[in-house]
């Protein structure tokens, strides 16, 4: 079997990685905005006799880089040499795409055109001659629709033709006056277009050619370069393309009018803002009132039966009711939400409608001396803090992207809310505003940490606004399913994993020293009691709250898990009969009527999810109400809220950045919160004692 | 006059771009370059809409002031 390695190389956002994707199986982020794909990724696929690998590159607008994404893909281009380029052009664009075009002709490597986005270029009215691009280029021109697929087959019978048939484009030709010169510098045989350009423009000994140049042209040999290049380009465009005169209004620019309204926009993103989270709670909360009843009344008793009848004992069986049903279990319960919430989000990001974000909120960030561009990567974080990391990269100053890393981990992530809503619940009568002050608050203070690190190691000052807005698009649902899978897989993954190994280890701790009869004397509580006096100041000093957030530096709803372990074990357990018939077919009527909530409760006006229910007496609820106080359980949300304890964006900023900005942070992050933590607790101690 | 001081609504030819900043010719790649007619969209706060032929761009004012167009 031959290998094949094919890269893809195009502006941004016009599609490159959803034909990845579509070609090699594989489910590599894409969106709706420039600068999703900010490294080097690969897909693998087998075709014919061959092994074809597939690279996907950072979208550049041209091969002169800028920002860290931008060098990944210029490297890559010029010093790997791909087998292929598979060339993806934004066909409503073409003329711009085309420069792009023209510089990796340069570089003389086999090349296929992929005419993306055709559907849009025919609703506009843009008609393009392939046959004659082909042609005059010497390359294979496909026609795609990378959100839907169609065309896309095509595309690896074409790859092992070209290579096979060793197709080679046409040597580009520039003016004549500029192809003697370069002849007159060539010195092998072989050499590039692409490296003569490169010698002429920079090689000592031939500076004499750029004086000619100069003298010629009366401008700088790089101007006359860019011109050449600018002219083939726009030459090309002028030969293929034919455009009619359409009336219809472009969508995009009706709904930006509003949208992007100099006064109408920034009340209507908080608007949408608002909508957003409404929606996930009320859909999600009875769905995972069912999750919650099917995995306590129908799987636990189920498997503890089967446990029973195969008489593997008794602390078997309390491990699985303790840590699996009450850990891992309750952890569990929170699925829907997830769901949800990451629903809305892939929707948000597939519309077009994040980037605008950074244009409407622009006018405040740069006040505080940040870019609206860091808020694209700002507001990932709140669908997780990791991945927001990573799109830092596109930043064009070591100095934002330093900053907006240093702000990303106070975005509050669905892993945070997950812990928010259990508790906002328990102890407050609108739980909603506490939650959403919650998330106002994690903007304060990483608005604060930004403010603070500008006067003290950033002082610089504010590089030039440039980034380009995508039309709005309706994605599948198909590709919106894949990932909000993608997000739960991750989540079940990590319940089955670490959280399931945190919980187990937490109820073993709990049983040891073996025969300890009450949980208060395990060794569990001997750990929890002795960092427990840390805790104190912010009113946590039980030692339980203390044990369960050890653990909790791996994931932030381990905290979560390790509590249902620790109390399932004062949990009373109720022995009730269990018909397998009865329980199943309760479980489908009760998933039904979930099902019919959820959707009524998303047309209701006001959020209707947290309304407080009245629960039986020693359910976990009850049990975490009475060890804390709501000040207490405010200073343990806004520590959980502050502190990064979660080891996978630990880890990406060490990646990143650094060891030491890594650590530094952390300990930051540790101070702030148990600082924060203190405070509110006394405040709140204030005002509810009172 | 620069692309600073143009109307929304309105639509011009650019001139020339001024300047030697790397991010010129980021900004000339995106389609902001001599003879090509731009329209000004909207403007907020620092900075400018534009629409290009068939794509959108942003660039803040400090940007367009070294935009020449007619």
């Amino acid at each position: 079997m031959k290998s094949i390695t094919v890269a893809l190389a195009g502006n941004p956002n016009v599609g490159k990685t959803s034909i990845l994707n579509h070609l090699a199986g594989t489910s590599l982020k894409v969106g709706n905005w420039p600068g999703v794909t900010v490294e080097k990724r690969e897909g693998k696929t087998k075709f014919w006799d061959y092994e074809i690998k597939l690279i996907d590159l950072p979208g550049v607008y041209t091969l002169e880089p800028i920002s860290e994404d931008e060098w990944v893909a210029y490297k890559y281009i010029t010093e790997e040499r791909p087998d292929l380029i598979l060339n993806v052009i934004e066909t409503p664009n073409m003329e711009r795409d085309l420069l792009l075009t023209v510089e990796l002709l340069e570089h003389e490597v086999p090349m296929i055109l992929v005419l993306n986005m055709s559907d849009e270029a025919q609703k506009l009215g843009i008609e393009i001659n392939e046959k004659w691009l082909s042609e005059l280029l010497g390359v294979r021109v496909l026609k795609t629709n990378g959100r839907t697929g169609e065309g896309v087959k095509a595309i690896l019978p074409n790859i092992v033709e070209a290579l096979s048939l060793r197709e080679k484009p046409k040597v580009l030709k520039y003016s004549d006056k500029i192809e003697e010169i370069l002849e007159k510098i060539r010195e092998r045989e072989d050499e590039t277009k692409a490296e003569l350009i490169k010698k002429l423009l920079e090689a000592k000994e031939f500076s004499k050619y750029r004086e000619d140049i100069r003298r010629m042209f009366g401008k700088d040999a790089h101007e006359v370069i860019k011109d050449e290049r600018y002219a083939k380009a726009h030459g090309l465009y002028r030969e293929v393309v034919s455009r009619k005169a359409l009336t219809s209004r472009d969508i995009t620019d009706s709904l930006d009018k509003v949208l992007l309204h100099p006064l109408l926009g920034i009340p209507l993103f908080f608007f949408i803002m608002f909508l957003l989270f409404k929606v996930s709670f009320d859909f999600s909360a009875p769905l995972m009132d069912w999750v919650d009843g099917f995995i306590g009344s129908f799987l636990a008793p189920i498997v503890s039966e089967v446990i029973r009848s195969l008489g593997l004992g008794d602390w078997i069986e309390r491990l699985f009711s303790e840590a699996v049903v009450g850990g891992v279990g309750f952890v569990l319960t929170f699925v829907p939400l997830i769901a949800v919430i990451y629903f809305l989000l892939a929707l948000l990001e597939f519309s077009g409608y994040l980037p605008r974000v950074a244009f409407l909120m622009d006018r405040f960030m740069h006040r505080i001396g940040l870019h609206g561009k860091s808020l694209v990567p700002l507001l990932l974080g709140f669908g997780c803090n990791v991945p927001a990391i990573v799109a830092t990269r596109t930043l064009e100053t070591k100095r934002d992207k330093l900053l907006v890393i240093a702000m990303i981990p106070f975005m509050s992530c669905p892993a945070r809310l997950v812990v928010f809503s259990f508790f906002a619940v328990i102890f407050f009568k609108n739980p909603a505003v506490v939650i959403f002050s919650l998330y106002i608050f994690g903007i304060l203070v990483a608005l604060m940490t930004a403010f603070l690190l500008r006067k003290t190691t950033f002082k610089g000052s504010l590089y030039h606004f440039v980034m380009e807005l995508p039309p709005y698009r309706l994605p599948t649902l198909r590709l919106i399913f894949r990932v909000v899978w993608a997000y739960v897989k991750d989540f079940l993954y990590r319940a089955g994993t670490l959280i399931f190994a945190a919980s187990v280890l937490i109820w073993f701790l709990l049983n040891l020293p073996p025969g300890v009869k009450n949980p208060s004397e395990s060794l569990a509580a001997h750990l929890g009691r002795a960092i427990a006096p840390l805790f104190k100041p912010l009113g946590l000093d039980d030692w339980r709250m203390a044990t369960s957030l050890i653990p909790a530096f791996l994931a932030r709803e381990i905290v979560l898990s390790s509590m249902g372990t620790i109390y399932a074990s004062e949990i009373e357990r109720q022995e009730q009969e269990f018909k397998l018939s009865e329980a199943l077919r309760e479980q489908v009527v009760g998933l039904g009527r979930a099902l019919k909530d959820a959707t009524l409760n998303v047309f209701r006006p006001v959020p209707t999810a947290f309304e407080v229910e009245e629960e039986g007496t020693e359910s976990l609820k009850s049990l975490i109400a009475s060890s804390l106080s709501p000040a207490s359980a405010l200073a343990f949300m806004v520590f959980l809220l502050l502190y990064t304890s979660c080891l996978g964006t630990v880890a990406v900023m060490w990646r990143e950045v650094g060891k030491k900005f890594a650590l530094l942070f952390l300990v930051y992050s540790l101070l702030v919160g148990w600082t924060a933590g203190f405070i509110l607790y006394r405040v709140g101690g204030l005002i509810w004692n009172t | 006059m620069n692309l600073e001081e143009v109307r929304p609504g309105q639509e011009v030819t650019i001139l020339e771009l001024v300047g030697k900043e790397d991010i010129l010719k980021k900004v000339e790649a995106m389609g902001l370059r001599r003879g090509r007619r731009v329209s000004l969209l909207q403007k907020v706060g620092r900075n400018l809409l534009l629409k290009v032929d068939n794509s959108r761009v942003v660039i803040s004012k400090d940007l367009a002031r070294n935009i020449e167009v007619q």
